[in-house]
């Protein structure tokens, strides 16, 4: 099943256009209905940092001359606040239409992302990676929700496919946005970075050191502190102050808002006592960072692949998640058909996946809707989640890890001493 | 996925591998140097994290001067007091510092901190001019060792003026009668003085609340006002040949602002129209008295509202109680049941009060008569210097003028600066053995610097403590009010309550778990490339 | 109802009230308090119940929203700032009513100065006044708020009208609260006003269920004797105007269909019925959202322009572009204007909303706003975290519009709405240990399979099928 789409791709294959055009034309049916009210304050889909209804709250208070960082709740970035302000779909269902093509825009991305994987111009897979993106219920909802964790999913896969491309100046760019809409994002400039100075293809099989001296990430780096600094400089100037630091990444840092969400932070530090909470709010920033330079080492020689990983970090460990970020790395497994046979238990972490998915929403609606349940429930829930997310990490980095030694051969086993 | 039961194979047989497997420990990714790069990056993040753990979780505990303490807390104060002798008899002078230093030796807990010398005319005389100068004039650190008590010798009543002693020396007896007035003079202070505890504790500043209670005022013939003006001029008039200046009397003449070294005082009063009594007083045939019992429950301070507690200085209350006409006349009564000639009893640190029964002669409409106002404010005035410790003249002394005399204030001032001192000394003691005890209590800036300022002011009293009595005593009450401020500082408490085990058990879980595993895989790497390297030089040494 | 007065005398000023401070009529307590934190107009209210504007009209006093109410007026400028004089004015209230006064902290502290005006003068001193206000509408008011309130009257209740004020009867009234007013008159000196309002039910003590009622059955107290140093003491008794009545004694003075009893000056008494009335509600099952709901009908055949305020705890959080109005059912955004918001800071500042209405004549109009409610830390909730938190009443504050239409002046009659109870989402109060322990080890169970991944070597093993 792997080694098929290897072979280069030839007219006869159904248009791919046509078909992600149909895929499209679908979600955009579904997104024009009336789910997307229903879903917009579900937590779980959209947290208070990528809320829709927090950023039209940003952009009243902005149109009304109240500064919307000077207190509140309002988490979005100036970024946001000033493409939303400018253009912003006047009607729900303009939104809905503006989220789906950026859906459609990641989908696309990631389809180049595969295609440069595989150094082909087209594949027959390339319809099952789009539909992948625009069909994972974790990508999905979130979307119909108009989360802007959708948008920012988008512009990370916009900057890997530039990064695949060696289109350095655009994947910085994006990257450097998206650490701007979300500060836990920074983890991916290292793999970015790396994958920019080598090459997207699959060399997962094939272990060697890299080869690219690390010299050339340098002016790389260079020009992404410079992106940074523009665009920072930019939010300051659209918010009149610096008081949306604090606001956007210092809640990522500190946490202010305990909604509940998918993530290991909201229950931790509603139950945490007051003097340990900024020790464990380093513990746990650190902990998402602490994986960055162990994975880019052991996947020096695929780059893609360490992104692909610490997607997964980002995913089950990053403040104030949502479905979005979880959808993405699963959605990554579609890109990396060579690492099938060898994972470790599919099973397991497929029926995890699906026991946390069903038990989450019911959970949920349980404790703050029906009020019949407690915060346990649903507390219990996201760790099942979490141990899904791990289950899903392991079967990622297992299989890169076995592809190199071989197939499995009757009689030998391979194990950890 | 368990293995099934199976012998692992050995090294030397890895050569046997199946073609399509590779040997892990040929790939780059297995290689043993990327390994140990691997967990170098894994135990520099957290190394790295190290000062943020110990930024985020630390109490902050400033160190105290401990050694300082100790040391100044070995110190006692000592306050010298020269007493010059006008006379030429160099023998006068010799006995009466031979049966003064008798009677020190029989009382030295009421002497303790004092350091008397008796000295001639020649020794002292030249030096005596300046102290005729009245002080009045001069600022509190100006007065020098210069002040030294005079005895003058002289026929007729002792008598004392500012700092002399006018007594007939030469008569039979002179001399024990001398050093009699002088120890009650000079050390007035003893434990069998004050049984009562009256004295209230020393405070810089104090709030004087003057109230005048009706017991009842709708009974009728209650007083509805008094001219609590000139009440107060009649209890300054009283007072005012001391230095217990107000600040009214600060705002006529700011100099004399600086004159007022030992307390501060602001003054409030009110009228109450219903203020019951929480008993109801012994009916008599013709009047209605008052055991000495009840007076200790006279206060009935769940209805008086007598003052608020708007600022933390010490109030000492002066009441005036109209009896209701139902309880008229209120007498105060004696353990034996008679009537006490006085109408006014002191609560002791606590205030005065005064029960006046106003009678249909005195009583001329709803004004107090300003001739009961005086009345009740001098003896106002008498309870205010008994609760700040203004020692009483022994009786067959006669002092010239009206107030208080520089021998009172002397002695009161000396009394106040010795308690500061050792309250100051054992206060700063606690506070260092209480933050060596208590781990977890934090000491903030402003401890610290309240501990350090009661030091340096301390030091600067022992420095004075020759020199300027006055300066003395200022350093004193600076010093106890820099070491209370610290004792009481709010910000000790706030983590009393989280001892250690709860620590333990909101570090274990994460640390046991996660960190243990990174410990041990780097102190593995650490032994094996230790080995590795022994070998290696083992190696290279056998070559 | 029942309105004792009491002003102040103010001293003559001469070399000695520079330092001293002399009280006769005045509460010494109080007066201190005032002086320490250099307060220069305040009013507190205590009060049990919701006023029922619909049956009862308007109160004699404004300030009748549920629970304790404080606001007061500062001068800038001082030594020590105004928040830490409002801090210490709180506390020292609220040790002197006995009254849970300071826990109207930051969380709950705003500046509406547009509806909350001063009564008095501020004094021109170059400095510029700021009010702050805060309101707990879960305070419950008792005997021991009342003992301490008496004790303010020069008189107490042990002679006067005051003597009426019986506790086991006021808190057993359908309604009862207590004012505390201190406000600066230019040229006159300062104004104390102590209020206490209740609204009884003759029929609810009387057995025999007839309408008569007497001080005595109202309550269970009479006025022996006068308090000697009131200047006045008067009793207002609103006659019935379509109905037959006795009264008796017979009153000295009938004005008004209110009859005076020992007038010296006229007490004006309104029995006016309310221009509107005002409903809210917060809708929605959920713990996480919700819809605030306000529901205000115009009585009157002619527009009214009033101030809508809200001073909202972070606990709730205002969607203020979900702010919809609608008239009879009409959606019209226009009825709303000059809108000031200050939006709340979670864990700190309360919000601010305020909102000019324009109340067509007989109409009812509806204003709907979505918020969130907030999620607390487990150590934010009270000890009975179930019962859910008591939000303040909005105030609806008459205002007269200028003619060139961009100001406008307050008008008496403040209204103020029933409070609120929000039901917040609450965490497992047993749960810390256990949480810190899940959480970490999920982490660390993740975390340590990809460190073995990662660092431990592998190795190929042979597994051996026949046993040799």
């Amino acid at each position: 099943m792997s080694l098929t789409s290897k072979i280069p791709s030839t007219p006869e294959y159904p248009s791919f256009a046509s078909i992600f055009l149909i895929l499209i034309a679908a979600r955009l049916w579904v997104s024009l209905t009336d789910l997307s009210d229903i879903l917009k304050h579900d937590q779980q889909l959209s947290s208070p940092l990528t809320s829709f209804s927090q950023l039209k709250e940003g952009i009243f208070l902005f149109n009304h001359d109240i500064d919307p960082y000077s207190g509140g709740s309002f988490r979005h970035s100036p970024l946001l606040l000033s493409f939303f302000v400018t253009a912003l779909p006047s009607s729900r269902k303009l939104a809905s239409v503006l989220w789906t093509c950026s859906d459609a825009v990641g989908a696309w991305a990631l389809v180049r992302i595969w295609r440069a994987r595989q150094n082909v111009r087209q594949s027959p897979r390339d319809v099952l990676v789009a539909a992948s993106y625009l069909f994972n219920p974790y990508i999905f909802l979130p979307s119909l929700a108009l989360s802007t964790s959708s948008l920012e999913n988008t512009l990370l896969l916009l900057s890997i496919m530039f990064a695949c491309k060696g289109k350095a100046s655009a994947s910085l760019f994006l990257l450097s946005s998206v650490i701007h809409l979300s500060l836990s994002s920074a983890i991916m400039l290292l793999p970015i970075l790396l994958l920019l100075i080598t090459d997207p293809h699959s060399h997962i099989a094939s272990p060697k050191p890299l080869s690219t001296p690390l010299k050339k990430a340098i002016p790389l780096f260079g020009e992404f502190v410079a992106y940074m600094v523009a665009l920072t400089l930019t939010s300051t100037l659209v918010a009149g102050s610096w008081s949306w630091i604090p606001q956007t990444w210092g809640a990522t840092l500190t946490l202010p808002d305990l909604t509940p969400n998918t993530g290991l932070w909201w229950y931790f530090f509603t139950e945490m006592f007051d003097h340990f909470r900024p020790f464990f709010l380093m513990v746990f920033t650190v902990h998402l960072f602490i994986y960055v330079v162990p994975v880019c080492l052991k996947f020096q020689h695929d780059p893609l692949y360490a992104v692909f990983i610490l997607l997964g970090i980002l995913g089950t460990f990053k403040p104030y998640t949502t479905l979005s970020d979880p959808g993405l790395f699963l959605t990554m497994f579609a890109i990396f058909p060579e690492i099938y046979p060898y994972m470790r238990y599919p099973i397991v972490t497929v029926l995890l996946h699906l026991h946390a998915s069903l038990l989450m929403p019911l959970f949920h609606h349980l404790w703050l809707s029906q009020g019949t349940g407690n915060a346990n429930f649903f507390y219990a829930s996201t760790l099942v989640f979490a141990c899904a997310n791990g289950a899903a990490l392991v079967d990622c980095i297992w299989p890169g890890l076995m592809i190199a030694i071989g197939p499995r051969v009757e009689g030998y086993s391979i194990v950890q001493e | 996925m368990d293995p099934p039961p199976a012998t692992v194979t050995n090294s030397e047989q890895d050569s046997k591998l199946p073609s399509s497997l590779r040997d892990p420990a040929s790939l780059s990714s297995q290689a043993v140097s990327l390994r140990r790069a691997i967990v170098s990056a894994y135990c520099t993040v957290i190394l790295l994290a190290l000062p943020i753990w110990w930024y985020t979780t630390s109490i902050q505990r400033l160190s105290l001067p401990s050694s300082r303490v100790h040391q100044l807390a070995q110190n006692h104060l000592e306050l010298p007091i020269s007493i010059c002798v006008e006379t030429s008899d160099l023998g006068l002078v010799d006995n009466l510092r031979q049966a003064l230093a008798t009677r020190i030796s029989h009382g030295s807990q009421r002497w303790s901190g004092l350091v008397v010398s008796v000295m001639g005319k020649v020794d002292c005389g030249a030096s005596i001019a300046p102290r005729y100068v009245s002080y009045r004039n001069t600022s509190a650190g100006e007065i020098n060792k210069n002040d030294a008590y005079t005895i003058i010798s002289k026929t007729g009543p002792t008598v004392i003026q500012e700092r002399r002693l006018y007594t007939p020396l030469n008569e039979l007896n002179s001399i024990t009668k001398v050093v009699d007035t002088l120890s009650s003079l000079l050390a007035p202070y003893s434990s069998t003085n004050d049984p009562e505890h009256r004295v209230a504790q020393y405070s810089p500043r104090y709030r004087l609340a003057f109230s005048l209670l009706n017991e009842d005022a709708a009974a009728g013939n209650a007083i509805l006002n008094w001219k609590i003006q000139d009440g107060l001029k009649s209890l300054f008039i009283y007072l005012s040949m001391s230095r217990y200046l107000t600040e009214c009397l600060a705002y006529v003449n700011p100099i004399l602002h600086h004159l007022s070294p030992l307390h501060n005082f602001t003054i409030e009063s009110q009228v109450q129209f219903h203020a019951p009594l929480a008993f109801t007083p012994r009916q008599l045939d013709q009047a209605h008295g008052l055991t000495p019992e009840d007076l200790t429950v006279f206060v009935n301070s769940a209805q008086w509202t007598l003052s608020s507690s708007s600022s933390n200085d010490p109030v000492v209350h002066f009441i005036l109680f109209i009896p209701s006409v139902n309880h008229r006349p209120l007498k105060l009564l004696n353990n034996d049941g008679s009537f006490s000639p006085s109408s006014a009893f002191l609560v002791p640190q606590w205030g005065g009060i005064v029960v006046r029964n106003p009678t249909s002669e005195t009583f001329s409409g709803e004004d107090l008569p300003s001739q009961d106002l005086n009345e009740v404010f001098s003896v106002f005035a008498n309870q205010l210097l008994a609760l700040l410790g203004v020692p009483s003249l022994p009786s067959d002394v006669i002092k010239s003028t009206l107030g208080l005399s520089d021998w009172q204030l002397d002695a009161l001032v000396r009394r106040r600066a010795l308690e500061n001192a050792q309250g100051s000394q054992d206060t700063l003691l606690s506070i260092v053995n209480l933050v060596d005890q208590i781990e977890n209590m934090p000491v903030g800036e402003d401890v610290r610097g309240d501990v350090e300022d009661a030091l340096d002011a301390l030091t600067k009293m022992y420095e004075s403590s020759t020199t300027s009595l006055y300066q003395t005593f200022a350093y004193s009450a600076e010093s106890f009010g820099h070491a209370s401020r610290a004792f009481f500082n709010p910000g000790m408490l706030a983590l009393l309550y989280f001892p250690a085990e709860h620590k333990y058990g909101v570090y274990a879980p994460l640390f046991a778990s996660a960190l243990i595993p990174l410990l041990v895989a780097a102190l593995r790497e650490l032994s094996t490339y230790r080995q590795e390297r022994k070998k290696a030089n083992s190696a290279t040494n056998s070559e | 109802m029942n309105v004792s007065k009491c002003d102040t005398k103010h001293l003559r000023c001469d070399c000695l009230t520079f330092i001293a401070q002399h009280y006769t009529f005045f509460p010494l307590a109080l007066g201190q308090i005032l002086r320490q934190y250099a307060v220069t107009e305040m009013h507190l209210a205590l009060n049990a119940g919701n006023w029922n504007y619909d049956r009862w009209g308007y109160p004699e006093e404004q300030g009748v929203g549920t629970g304790a109410e404080l606001w007061a007026w500062m001068g800038d400028g001082a030594a020590i700032t105004v928040d830490e004089r409002w801090k210490g004015l709180r506390n020292a209230l609220a040790g002197l009513f006995c009254a849970s006064l300071g826990s109207l902290d930051e969380l709950r502290t705003t500046s509406p100065a547009q509806t909350f005006i001063p009564e008095g003068t501020l004094p021109d001193w170059g400095v510029s006044h700021t009010v702050r206000h805060a309101s707990l509408p879960s305070e419950h008011v008792c005997t021991e708020n009342l003992t301490p309130f008496l004790k303010l009257l020069p008189c107490k209740s042990l002679s006067g009208i005051a003597s009426l004020l019986n506790p086991h009867r006021l808190f057993d009234a359908d309604w009862h609260g207590m004012g505390v007013h201190v406000l600066w008159r230019e040229g006159e000196g300062v104004e104390m006003r102590l209020t206490f309002q209740s609204v009884s039910d003759p029929l609810r003590y009387d057995s025999a269920k007839k309408q008569d009622w007497s001080l005595q059955s109202l309550f269970d107290r009479t006025i022996h004797r006068s308090c000697p140093v009131a200047q006045s003491s008067e009793i207002v008794v609103a006659l019935p105007k379509n109905a037959l009545y006795s009264i008796k004694p017979e009153p000295p003075l009938i004005e008004r269909s209110s009859a005076h009893f020992d007038v010296n000056t006229p007490l004006e008494y309104r029995s006016e019925s309310t221009q509107f009335s005002v409903k809210r509600t917060l809708r929605g099952p959920s713990q996480a959202h919700g819809q605030l709901s306000v529901v205000i009908v115009n009585h009157r055949p002619y527009a009214i322009h009033t101030l809508y305020l809200e001073t909202m705890p972070w606990l709730l959080q205002f969607y203020v572009h979900t702010l919809e109005a609608r008239v009879d059912g009409v959606l019209q955004a226009g009825i709303i204007s000059n809108l000031t918001y200050i939006p709340s800071v979670p864990h700190s500042r309360p919000t601010t909303f305020q909102a000019l209405l324009n109340l067509p004549p007989h109409s009812t109009v509806q204003i709907t706003m979505d918020v969130t409610k907030a999620f607390l830390r487990y150590t934010e909730h009270p000890p009975d975290a179930q019962r859910g938190w008591d939000l303040p009443p909005a105030i609806f504050t008459p205002v007269e519009l200028a003619t060139n239409d961009s100001s406008f002046s307050v008008k008496e009659g403040r209204h103020y709405t029933s409070t609120l109870l929000v039901d917040l989402a609450t965490p497992d109060f047993s749960m810390p240990y256990n949480v810190i322990i899940f959480t970490c080890s999920v982490i660390a169970y993740i975390f340590g399979t990809i460190f073995n991944l990662l660092t431990r070597r592998f190795v190929v093993v042979r597994l051996d099928q026949t046993k040799t």
